[in-house]
């Protein structure tokens, strides 16, 4: 490249890192500002428009330093546990759906349907426990699936299965937030960490299903063969060989669940109320307190609260490189 | 397997007898191995030979476990290994992409099958080391993958099949990546391993030169069928039926098209006395184009037209049409033949062939000469 064409391309990628990086600049100079100062209007440099103070960290860290704590841990709980889950059986499914093919019958899914309003209806109208029911739905679907299974022909898929999976975020959370607070109600786990942990679970679960099995197809089946052929189990060849090769997919899923789970807002505003409240709960309460929006707390919450994000995105950076397949297969 | 099954120094693999009966696979309503019966001695080479989408490969994933037979069984030794999971049955396999795991070394690489055994790394180091050094790769061993070249990719998969001493070695097409060169020089030391382990060896390819260097016998197949199992020679010398012989050889057998009519076989401008009787059908005479000559008009078995020679450096290649139909003749390098002219066929009558035009088979008629 010439030095001309050099100076132009570094000056726009200048004008773009500017652009991007301006919004966490303010961010960061309001969290240093005082009110009256923040109220002065649109100002940004320190010691020259503004004199920077400390007054809304000690806030924050000091005076307040529990009723900040509690959701800093919340969040980290239950969105590193989440994705950890969410990781861990939405990766196992991806594979099985690349590698295995099932052929369910229909029938057989209606029945677990029909099992599973029986067992709704039994613990929402009849009053029994929901584990009793659950127990019992359970062994009639077990019971009569066997029974009956081999008169279904229609079958479905592995497509279907996981078109299935992905129509689950086809809902906006907002519509399924009440039968799901009504839910933790019955089950008395409301406000609690394993309440969000199982949702976030749950609704992250089809987005890891989705693109890890697009990186598990990718990893040429040959290799997988061979390693069975060189005496592997399924599970060591999932482990040993799959695991590694989708790395870079694990990596960029882990921190795009891990993020989806973060900054949550609907669910955790129905499901927490004080001792599960999570990071983005906390943002949106500083603009609707008696003391009018407290811009200058808000900015120093959204500073930690990027933090770690930021740093798990580098730790998994080196990992989002290409190549790892390169050697595998072919010249 | 415990380490008392891989001891040091020069080993040779206990080498099992394959048995192969009533196999039949189906892919949908594609019926792509038919009734497929294969005997595969102890230590033998057996190849596999065929069109691509014959079926060979597909019956090499069977006898591997990567495929699940419609039916019929595989006997490995005395094992029925039908149902048998891949890992259980003892057999290493080479592919045709290597299916190097590109994230562990050369050493990691050929020690995997060591290790999912659960031999400790010091019992592996030295078995690896042996097994490298078999495929002259003992200077590698901490390399990846994408550090090596297509024939070094090549020898860290043998040295993984060879690794820990399998019964049966399955080849898909292993050479078929590779540049002419290096696949030539590849096929000799696979020969000189195969020969020195002593394991019983299935060979896939549609390469009929590799088949006939590397195989003890040659299994060709077609269409899902077997259509003729024997050495090289035999399958060369005497094919049984119009696929093998069209298949086999470059340019393959000439095939001329007749009838058979009161013990003479006719075609376009040809009459050749038979041996035996054989009644009237349509028939088609074959013969190699290394066993004819070209002769003065009038001198050979028929006559026929120059269409074309070209030399290809140790022979030149006469093209000469017969009617409708175009034959191919090799003569020596030095022969010179205008196009257009006037010319006649020899061949030895022993070297001619004739099969039976509707079921493809081989007829035991003989030509004869002139009485």
């Amino acid at each position: 490249m010439s030095a001309g064409g050099r100076v132009i391309v570094y000056s726009l990628l200048l004008l773009w890192s500017a652009f991007v990086l301006f919004p966490l600049y303010w961010v960061v100079v309001t969290s240093l500002k005082l009110p009256v100062d923040v109220n002065a209007g649109p100002v940004y440099v320190p010691w020259v428009d503004f004199e920077p103070n400390l007054h809304a960290w000690r806030d924050l860290f000091v005076t307040s330093l529990g009723d900040t704590l509690r959701p800093y841990l919340n969040s980290i709980i239950v969105g590193f546990l989440s994705t950890a889950l969410c990781m861990l059986i939405g990766s196992m499914a991806a594979y099985a759906l690349a590698r295995i093919e099932y052929r369910p019958t229909f029938g057989t899914i209606v029945l677990f349907v029909i099992a599973m309003l029986a067992m709704a209806v039994a613990v929402g109208v009849w009053g029994v426990d929901w584990r009793v029911s659950a127990a019992v739905a359970a062994a009639v679907f077990v019971l009569l699936a066997r029974a009956l299974g081999r008169r279904f022909k229609r079958r479905i898929g592995n497509g279907d299965i996981l078109f299935w999976m992905i129509s689950q975020r086809i809902l906006p959370p907002v519509v399924t937030v009440i039968p799901i607070y009504m839910m933790f109600q019955t089950v008395r786990l409301l406000d609690t960490h394993i309440a969000l942990i199982l949702c976030y679970t749950v609704v992250n679960l089809p987005v890891v299903v989705w693109l890890m099995h697009d990186f598990f197809t990718s990893i040429p089946l040959d290799l997988e063969e061979s390693a069975q052929l060189d005496g592997a189990s399924r599970f060591t060849v999932f482990y040993d060989i799959v695991l590694p090769l989708a790395r870079p997919g694990l990596a960029a899923t882990t921190l795009l669940v891990l993020i989806l789970s973060w900054n949550e807002y609907v669910l955790a505003l129905f499901l927490s109320t004080s001792k599960a409240q999570t990071m983005p709960i906390l943002v949106a309460a500083m603009n609707a307190g008696e003391k009018g929006i407290l811009w200058w707390t808000m900015c120093v919450v959204i500073i930690v609260m990027i933090v770690p994000v930021i740093l798990m995105a580098l730790l998994l950076q080196r990992f989002i490189a290409r190549g790892v397949l390169l050697g595998a297969v072919k010249g | 397997m415990s380490t008392a099954d891989v001891p040091s120094g020069k080993r040779r693999s206990r080498a099992k007898p394959l048995r192969i009966t009533g196999l039949n696979k189906w892919f949908g309503a594609n019926h792509v191995v038919k009734d497929l019966d294969i005997e595969v001695a102890a230590g033998e080479f057996l190849v596999l030979l065929g069109p691509s989408g014959c079926g060979k490969t597909t019956g090499l994933r069977i006898i591997a476990g990567l495929e699940a037979a419609d039916s019929g069984q595989v006997l490995l030794g005395d094992t029925d290994v039908t149902n048998m999971l891949p890992k259980y049955r003892d057999v290493a396999m080479v592919f045709q992409s290597y299916a190097l795991y590109p994230h562990k070394t050369v050493a990691e690489n050929i020690g995997f099958p060591l290790k999912v055994r659960g031999l400790s790394p010091g019992e592996r180091e030295p078995v690896v080391r042996e097994a490298a050094a078999q495929v002259h790769m003992e200077g590698m061993l901490d390399r990846y993958p994408r550090q090596l070249s297509g024939g070094q990719r090549q020898r860290v998969a043998l040295a993984r099949a060879i690794v820990r001493r399998p019964s049966v070695f399955l080849m898909d097409e292993p050479l078929s990546n590779l540049d002419a060169k290096l696949r030539g020089y590849m096929r000799a030391e696979l020969k000189h391993m195969q020969h020195e382990l002593g394991v019983t060896t299935i060979y896939v390819t549609h390469d009929q030169i590799e088949a006939m260097t590397l195989a003890h016998r040659v299994a060709v197949m077609d269409q899902g069928v077997l259509q003729q199992v024997g050495t090289p020679r035999e399958v060369y010398d005497r094919p049984a039926n119009l696929f093998v012989a069209g298949f086999m050889g470059s340019p393959p057998m000439n095939l001329v098209g007749g009838r058979i009519e009161q013990r003479r076989f006719e075609s376009h401008g040809i009459r050749l006395p038979l041996d035996g009787g054989s009644e009237a059908r349509d028939t088609v005479l074959g013969f190699r184009p290394e066993d004819a000559k070209i002769v003065d008009p009038g001198r050979g078995l028929f006559d026929a037209t120059v269409y074309a020679a070209e030399l290809t450096g140790d022979v030149t290649l006469v093209t000469i049409s017969l009617g409708e139909q175009s034959l191919a003749v090799k003569m020596p390098k030095e022969y010179e033949v205008d196009f257009d002219s006037r010319v006649a066929v020899h061949f030895p009558l022993e070297r001619g062939f004739l099969f039976d035009a509707r079921s493809g088979e081989r007829l035991d008629a003989r030509l004869v000469a002139f009485s």
